[in-house]
């Protein structure tokens, strides 16, 4: 209303150099990266692999079947729900435990704590589940324990972050008026933060049992069981078919996970409405709980935990052999000098996967997004990516990175490329629903005045797209960093080769010092992409 | 432009029924109702985002539903449309929310370009000039107010400048003032290349102002259609009440 | 399984049949409490009773053979010593050596370095037997036909080339040939980019098929037994065998000498030693494991391994 009186000064465009330094500096790192990876020197693919590939590809199509391996995967996959189900319900234990140390709310303005209690996080976040793995069994022996720890340590850690910020997020008005009107913090926090944060909360927990079965299958890899121990076995012995039938396994349990968390996040985002006068509750939302708490109950059953094994005598001498042959850590210059190395491998390795699985699910979220309406050549082509996408995601990192070494040759390439292929399926899926969660009016209303389907979506889409897949790129590449630990053999490089080595030889003094290592890259990167969203937002 | 016999349903809903309209060059028409009575949706058939379920439809010559690829871009490109909720790009810059509008005429790689260095600025700045926000003009869209993005949105128009000129509550966020500005530069858009302008109005007064033609809708069906030299406000005002 | 499928069903009356589900479903918990888990056997463990002696194996084979080779020796041996066998699946070279040392696998089928490993961290665990074959065992050298090399005891052109070995402590894909190696000359971390590790002895005759190793080295058996079953590549062309070396032997924990008893080790030693191929119950062991006849070993045979894997960092 004041602006009609303003005196037109023709404002210049001004970049905002923040943001352009940020964008420079990452395409400067990715070309650092991919110079790294001996892209711009010499021949980095093998033409004569493609056979052996072709093996590996077309085995997708005639996955092996026979009734006895089909009632070996049956008993595995049982086994796979059963960790996934009590490693994902330790994990939201242990973040709801964990998100009352980390939230703002806690601890006010004192920063110190709370910048204390967040880092502390960094060591169970900045490992991986099959890292976990490897120690617990060191320590537990083959208890079913060492399954679900692994995937509930650290799981927990990133959920008690989550929640945490899930819990910060949450509008203050209510739980101050309460604080106000004498509640104490735990009943103000039940009042006026819980009801508010408890869809979100429901939704991620859901998510993470998603996750959980994946990362369920790469325990069995280490030899904790299941989908993943059947799929090393085929896996060591090439036998493509049977990989293929445990990777669709594990895609169907994958899917059935999906469609129970997408079902439950699209209740809570659009609650039924309230009739009557009697306190209602969501058949399917009490039905999703209930179901879980029985799944949880029978993966007890299935699994016959026992919790004294955990304090057992055997588990504590066990312990102390590990940490007294681990500490100190070793120290010596040729240790340091390969870490060093293996590190920036490392980081160039996930810059290169990060960049593709970005770019690319940038590239297909259009079509991967579901759109309501749409003819059934459009339902068809999109589920047919969904599908592509979940298979990406179903084989595991080192699966992948032997089959594209068959293509490329030796160095960090095939281990990035297999990690940029996996993490597109994650992310792919990802970004599509973030583009469902699009305002659909901008990119319409552009078509109607006669934009293209590309021009409607650069203007129309993108731009809202941008902030959510930066975000969710930076979270994956964090990820990406501890995934490098899987792909790492095979001269793939990275710091992988070097744990892997180190663990062979029981080296203990030297894995911890490459641990610590892999903790603090994540931890880097952790920071980095914090101040990456905060200057970019 | 003319409608006849025009019927559209979703699902069970009738939203129009039987709608017979003839719009002729440089008439300046607004469109009253009640809310749900069918305004937007008879812009949607002439913008071709709705597909009428029965009935004939031109537009500007053509029948949109009846358009494939260039043709129909080609066609929407001369349809300038003020949605009621705007559909602006929040973090997108404003410069780039008005260049939107010539996206039916501009290439791929065009639009693309734009986007790192923004084209075509003087057409942009003049028309941000009209409507009072040319010292906005690299300002993210999301940190304006809301009347401010409903000059965006008329912005974008200017720089499209269209034959036909659809408009959905193009003032509802103006103070009087301005609401009287922005309806005669969209009158004045139209008259330009001599063509109609179609505007669903609220405010009866505004209408009769800005506007030579007046109809009304009544649960999908026509049920006034006069000069607007023939009514007064106190006349649409009980057409509203009666409706209400 | 059809207790948690049955869980979506309650829907109309959530509240009470929602309780009662989950009494249910603790009560069948509790009832299984004395369930043995899928994944191991190890939670229950009572002085009073020895338990099953658990065997295992390092993961060189293929999943059905092991399969179906554990099955038959635990059946054979719990026949021939009156005892509950019963056979662990491990993936994992490291993991089968750490299970050993925290008791959770009583009897090993290890490779010569991993069993080297197992026994340093173990102490009182004893060598019972090898095979035949395992006296005098050889690993194969194998290039690309594209590298033109015809074959020949010489090692020293593959120091050019790029190579892979199989896992990393297997004895036979990579400690043993870099060895040899070391005696011609060639550095055996050296090789174009480093030398791969490709996992598997199937692994790296895939790599070397495919080219993107030159040159590799695997298991004289597993190789034998791929040409037999005419798998191998045209491409992969076999360039050199190493001398013989000792490799796999079975090897016991002092766990399972305390829980059966003193004689252990000799009873389970003249089980193996008795196998005969002319009984067909023992013939069915001996052809599974590739082998003529068991012969007893000791922990000396291994002395040149310890000081290899030493030299290589892989034995502290």
């Amino acid at each position: 209303m004041t602006a009609v009186r303003t005196p037109p000064v023709a404002p210049r465009l001004r970049r905002d150099r923040r943001r352009w330094a940020w964008g420079l500096g990452g395409v400067a790192v990715l070309g650092w990266s991919l110079a790294g990876a001996g892209l711009f020197s010499g021949p980095v693919v093998n033409p004569a692999g493609v056979r052996q590939f072709g093996r590996f590809a077309s085995a997708a199509l005639s996955p092996a079947h026979d009734a006895e391996f089909l009632g070996v995967l049956a008993e595995a996959t049982l086994v796979t729900v059963a960790y996934a189900a009590l490693g994902a319900a330790l994990a939201v234990a242990l973040g709801a435990i964990g998100a009352v140390g980390l939230a703002r709310t806690t601890w006010g303005r004192r920063r110190a704590g709370w910048t204390v209690s967040r880092s502390l996080l960094a060591v169970p976040r900045g490992l991986h589940e099959a890292v976990w793995g490897l120690l617990l069994l060191n320590v537990l022996g083959l208890d079913p324990w060492v399954g679900v720890l692994a995937i509930g340590i650290p799981y927990g850690a990133v959920t008690a972050k989550v929640f945490a910020d899930l819990l910060d997020e949450v509008p203050r008005g209510g739980y101050e008026a309460l604080l106000a009107a004498g509640a104490g913090r735990g009943s103000a926090a039940l009042y006026g933060l819980l009801p508010s944060a408890a869809g979100g909360l429901l939704s991620y927990s859901f998510y993470r049992l998603e996750c959980a079965v994946r990362s369920a299958v790469v325990l069995g890899l280490i030899g904790a069981g299941g989908l993943g121990y059947q799929l090393a076995l085929s896996f060591a012995s090439l036998r493509w078919e049977q990989v293929w039938a445990a990777v669709y396994a594990l895609a169907a349990l994958c899917m059935l996970a999906d469609l129970g968390g997408r079902a439950v996040r699209r209740r809570v985002a659009a609650p039924r409405p309230a009739g009557g006068q009697a306190p209602t509750r969501d058949p399917l939302l009490t039905g999703a709980v209930v179901g879980s708490l029985a799944l949880m109950a029978w993966s007890w059953w299935f699994l016959a935990l026992t919790p004294a094994t955990l304090t057992a005598g055997r588990t504590l001498d066990q312990l102390g052999y590990v940490l007294r042959a681990a500490w100190p850590p070793a120290a010596d210059g040729d240790l340091l000098a390969a870490v060093a190395v293996a590190a920036v491998d490392t980081v160039q390795m996930s810059v290169i996967a990060i960049a593709l699985a970005t770019a690319s699910a940038l590239g297909v979220s259009g079509l991967a997004a579901r759109r309501p309406g749409a003819g059934p050549g459009r339902w068809a082509l999109g589920a047919g990516i969904r599908f592509a996408l979940l298979l990406l995601r179903a084989v595991p990192p080192p699966v992948w990175a032997l089959v594209l070494l068959f293509v490329l040759l030796p160095g960090v390439l095939p281990g990035a490329l297999a990690l940029g292929v996996y993490t597109l399926g994650v992310l792919g899926r990802l970004v599509a629903e973030a583009t469902e969660e699009v305002d659909p009016r901008p990119r319409a209303s552009l078509r109607v005045a006669g934009a293209s389907r590309l021009g409607g979506w650069l203007y129309g889409v993108l731009p809202a797209l941008s902030g959510p897949v930066l975000a969710l790129a930076l979270y994956r590449w964090e990820v990406a960093i501890r995934d490098t630990v899987l792909v790492g053999l095979l001269g793939a490089g990275g710091i992988g080769v070097l744990l892997s080595g180190r663990i062979a030889a029981f080296d203990w003094a030297a894995v911890t010092t490459v641990l610590a290592t892999i903790v603090l890259l994540s931890l880097a990167v952790d920071l980095l992409s914090e101040r990456t969203r905060t200057a970019l937002r | 432009m003319r409608l006849t016999d025009l019927e559209v349903r979703f699902g069970a809903t009738t939203a129009l029924a039987g709608v017979d309209l003839t719009v002729a060059a440089g008439e300046r028409v607004a469109v009253v109702g009640a809310s749900g009575a069918g305004k937007s949706t008879l812009l949607g058939v002439l913008n071709g985002s709705v597909p009428p379920t029965a009935g004939s439809v031109r537009v500007l010559g053509a029948d949109p539903a009846g358009l494939r690829g260039p043709a129909l871009r080609r066609l929407r490109a001369r349809t300038g449309t003020v949605h009621q909720h705007l559909e602006l790009v929040g973090p997108l810059r404003v410069v780039h929310n008005v260049n939107a509008g010539r996206l039916g005429t501009w290439s791929a790689a065009r639009a693309l370009r734009s986007l790192v260095q923004p084209q075509g600025l003087d057409d942009v700045r003049t028309a941000l000039d009209r409507v009072g926000l040319a010292d906005r003009m690299f300002e993210r869209t999301d940190r304006l107010s809301g009347g401010q993005r409903q000059r965006v949105a008329l912005a974008r128009l200017l720089v499209q400048r269209p034959e036909l000129v659809l408009a959905d509550e193009p003032a509802s966020a103006l103070d009087p003032a301005l609401a009287d500005q922005a309806l005669e530069l969209l009158a004045g858009l139209a008259a330009d290349r001599g063509g109609a302008l179609l505007a669903c109005l609220h405010d009866p007064a505004l209408a009769l102002r800005h506007c030579d033609r007046v109809v009304g809708l009544t649960d999908g069906r026509v049920t006034l259609d006069a000069p607007a030299s023939a009514l007064t406000v106190a006349g649409l005002e009980r057409f509203y009440g009666v409706v209400r | 399984m059809p207790r948690a499928a049955r869980s979506g069903g309650p829907v109309a009356r959530v509240h009470r049949s929602s309780l009662l589900l989950i009494y249910l479903l603790l009560v069948a918990a509790l009832a299984g409490c004395g369930r043995t888990s899928p994944v191991s056997d190890s939670a229950e463990e009572t002085s009073s009773t020895a338990g099953p002696l658990r065997i295992g194996a390092i993961p060189d084979q293929d999943p059905e053979v092991l399969q179906r080779l554990y099955g038959t020796v635990a059946d054979s041996l719990a026949d021939a010593l009156d005892v509950d066998v019963e056979y662990v699946p491990v993936t994992d070279y490291a993991a089968a050596v750490s299970l050993f040392r925290t008791g959770d696998l009583d009897l090993v089928w290890f490779g010569g370095l991993t069993g080297v490993q197992a026994r340093l961290q173990t102490p009182g665990a004893v060598p019972i037997a090898q095979r035949d074959i395992d006296e005098e065992f050889h690993s194969v050298f194998v290039v690309n036909s594209a590298t033109g090399l015809a074959p020949s005891d010489d090692l020293a052109p593959l120091a050019g080339l790029r190579f892979t070995y199989g896992s990393e402590t297997s004895t036979s894909g990579r400690l043993m040939p870099a060895h040899f190696l070391t005696e011609q000359g060639v550095e055996p971390g050296g090789f174009p980019g480093g030398p791969g590790f490709s996992g598997s002895h199937d692994a790296t005759l895939a790599l070397v098929a495919s080219g993107t190793y030159e040159a590799g080295v695997l298991n004289e058996q597993v190789y034998e037994a791929r040409a037999a079953a005419g798998e191998i590549d045209p491409s992969v062309v076999r360039y050199a065998r190493t001398p013989a070396y000792h490799d796999y032997h079975w090897l016991l924990g002092p766990g399972a000498i305390d829980r059966f008893g003193e004689d252990l080790p000799d009873r389970l030693t003249g089980y193996f030693t008795g196998l005969s191929a002319e009984d067909p119950a023992d013939a069915e062991v001996l052809e599974l494991f590739g082998a003529g006849s068991f012969v007893p070993t000791e922990a000396s045979n291994y002395d040149q391994i310890e000081r290899i894997g030493r030299d290589l960092g892989l034995v502290n």
